[in-house]
């Protein structure tokens, strides 16, 4: 497999806060197309993976590449390919739901296919008429629908999703993960997610990195990782083969 | 299309305008609050000076002979409105216990021996006692008033004397009589210098103001813009955009400075009517262009691109620290010592100009960035080019430092992890 064969390519990758090692030599691959799933718990380094691979912050040795192309060194070259979601972000509170995904619109594309992203969006976040309030006025739940709508509006060729659901209720995140499956069926993007909640990985992921203290502790399909540790869901795999490492 | 950096610094104007804190506090307030203060302080003068109409003052002529009787005379037909009411007691003492129940609070006593005494070619002695029921400046204003009286009796008693002995009396009692004019970069101008440093102060206190508003609004302003994003978490998203981050910053600071601009033009309209209701009248129509103390063209043009760089080092220093906060709250508070340098400039420029000041003080004002922009609108009114050219100077290459700085933290990963808590460097994960 060539090396653009892959969406996500990461070497190695370390990175220090200080005196604090966050990443100890992060190593995977993750194939065109397919949902990959960091799991972990709380400071086990995936934010940080995923900020490296999303450019906003630098790797202390290694190195990613997105389709080729170096995080560091070609980082603009990135920012066009990919769409990232923060764990727990917010919209601006000012702007309607409309006016903030017609500005985030303006930045991929000119004033025709913004609009059809902005109606795609709308549609997918689900939020009907209430994109015209003001974002201040929506629930966490809608903020979050509003959100993934815009990371998944401009057809990226990488979605980075920190947590999508975290803190929504079951009825909102069940609604979140099915847009996300669903956009990544019809328009064949590579999403990079990181979650705590297991059911959540097995049932977006196609295969899935089980991170612990900066490094993988296992790799590969729900199935597998099911299957290599003998057990029956990913949280006594992430148990068993974090305490084989 | 509109291009990424004008789609950055609507949105920007939009978020800070629809924020009701930035709309209230900075742009909204500033227009109510001015002309309400003035309205107060202009009900407040007119009740003193009605009071002081009102107001009445009590006569015990202890005396009766005809000088006393003379004086009498002339307050009870003061033409002043003034009411004169007689008290017909023994001694001052017993006239103030009468005085007890009623409102008046000065009283007036001609002393017996008072008309001897000026018949002797001595002075004549008056004894006024002022009541202080309460601490105001309806009660010193009521004080004046007899002082006002026993003047103008006295100039009338001046004037019938000399009268009496000279034949060209109002030569005697003002025998000079004095013409003033201005010369101005030795032009000789019939306007009276008094009436023109009116006008002067009256700009030099105003135009360090406006700048030191507009500074203290733009920085409030680009420091929430900036701690806005981070406590929503809306700036980790918006550095993952296909815009340069340059543009984001610059689109801020843009954003910033026309919302800044908006507040400070609302401060200026607010303080005008302000000043208007309390000096209303009292500063006279001097036309200072036909003087050469307005700035010329040119002036203006050097005047409007000193105080663009300054506002634009102010709010890019205000952005290089609240990028490092958490939240609004935090990032508030430490913009406040930023105040210090530019609010000790303002106030001691506002009253004197630098060269007057012990050479420490100048020194240490010169090193300060943002007193060269009041010391260039200064110069700009009595054309000192030179002065504003070194000044454009001076500020320009601490605003390229400012920008410098700002532009390393938003192109470096500090934009994301820096925090500033506890006098300490927090790195968060």
């Amino acid at each position: 497999m060539g090396l653009t064969d892959f969406a996500i390519e990461s070497r190695d990758l370390v990175k220090n806060y200080g005196n604090i090692r966050a990443l100890t030599g992060l190593s995977f691959r993750v194939r065109r197309g397919e949902i990959y799933g960091l799991i972990g718990p709380n400071g086990a380094g995936k934010t940080t993976t995923l900020r490296i691979i999303s450019t906003l912050i630098k790797p202390t040795s290694g190195s990613a590449r997105v389709f080729g192309f170096n995080v560091e060194k070609e980082a603009p070259k990135v920012r066009k390919l990919i769409s990232y979601l923060p764990e727990e972000a917010g919209a601006y509170r000012n702007l309607s739901g409309r006016e903030y995904l017609e500005f985030m619109a303006a930045f991929y594309a000119g004033d025709e296919e913004a609009r059809s992203m902005v109606e795609e969006a709308v549609e997918i976040s689900g939020l009907e008429d209430r994109v015209r309030d003001r974002v201040k006025s929506y629930s966490k739940g809608m903020n979050r629908r509003l959100l993934v709508a815009r990371a998944l509006m401009i057809k990226p060729k990488l979605a980075i999703l920190d947590e999508p659901t975290s803190g929504l209720d079951v009825v909102h995140a069940y609604y979140v993960r099915r847009i996300i499956r669903e956009y990544v069926e019809k328009h064949g993007v590579t999403v990079l997610l990181s979650s705590h909640n297991m059911l959540e990985v097995d049932f977006l992921c196609g295969r899935v990195a089980l991170i612990n203290e900066g490094k993988i502790a296992g790799e590969g399909s729900p199935s597998e990782l099911k299957s290599k540790y003998n057990v029956p869901n990913l949280e006594e795999a992430f148990m068993e083969a974090t305490r084989r490492a | 299309m509109r291009s990424s950096l004008g789609n950055l610094v609507v949105k920007e104007i939009k978020e800070l305008l629809r924020d009701p804190k930035i709309l209230l506090g900075m742009v909204l307030m500033p227009l109510l609050i001015f002309p309400i203060m003035g309205f107060a302080i202009n009900i407040s003068q007119t009740a003193v000076e009605e009071s002081v109409k009102a107001a009445s003052i009590a006569l015990l002529d202890l005396d009766g002979k005809p000088a006393a009787q003379n004086l009498t005379r002339f307050l009870e037909n003061n033409q002043y409105n003034i009411k004169i009411v007689k008290v017909d007691t023994s001694s001052a003492e017993e006239a103030l216990e009468s005085l007890k129940e009623t409102n008046i609070t000065v009283l007036l006593v001609i002393p017996a021996d008072f008309s001897d005494d000026l018949a002797n070619g001595s002075k004549g002695k008056l004894n006024v006692y002022v009541i202080f029921r309460r601490v105001s400046m309806a009660e010193t204003g009521r004080s004046e008033m007899a002082d006002f009286l026993l003047s103008k009796y006295e100039e009338s008693l001046v004037k019938e004397t000399v009268e009496k002995e000279f034949s060209n009396p109002e030569t005697v009692l003002n025998p000079i009589d004095v013409s003033y004019s201005t010369v101005i970069k030795g032009e000789t101008f019939n306007v009276d210098p008094r009436a023109l440093s009116i006008v002067v102060i009256s700009q030099s206190i105003m135009f360090p103001m406006a700048i030191m508003m507009l500074l203290i609004f733009g920085m409030q302003i680009a420091a929430t813009s900036i701690a806005i994003e981070k406590e929503e978490k809306t700036l980790e998203t918006l550095l993952t955009l296909p815009v340069g981050r340059l543009s984001i910053l610059t689109g801020k600071l843009g954003g910033s400075v026309v919302v800044a601009a908006a507040g400070a033009v609302a401060t200026i309209v607010g303080v005008n009517f302000y000043s208007g209701s309390i000096f209303g009248g009292e500063i006279p129509a001097v036309d200072l262009q036909a003087l050469g103390l307005a700035p010329s063209m040119g002036g203006y043009l050097l005047l409007g691109v000193i105080i663009f760089i300054t506002i634009v080092s102010a709010l890019a220093l205000a952005v290089c620290i609240a990028v490092f906060t958490e939240n609004v709250r935090s990032a508030q508070s430490l913009i406040g010592y930023l105040y210090i340098p530019i609010m000790v400039p303002s106030m001691i420029l506002m009253f004197a100009d630098i060269d007057i000041l012990p050479t420490a003080v100048q020194i240490v004002l010169y090193a300060i960035p943002y007193t060269h922009s009041i010391i260039a609108t200064k110069a700009a009114f009595i054309g000192d080019y030179t002065t504003m050219a070194i000044s454009i100077a001076y500020i320009s290459i601490f605003t390229v430092a400012v920008l410098y700085v700002a532009a390393r933290i938003f192109t470096s990963e500090k934009v994301v992890t820096g925090r500033i808590s506890s006098r300490r460097w927090k790195l968060k994960r």
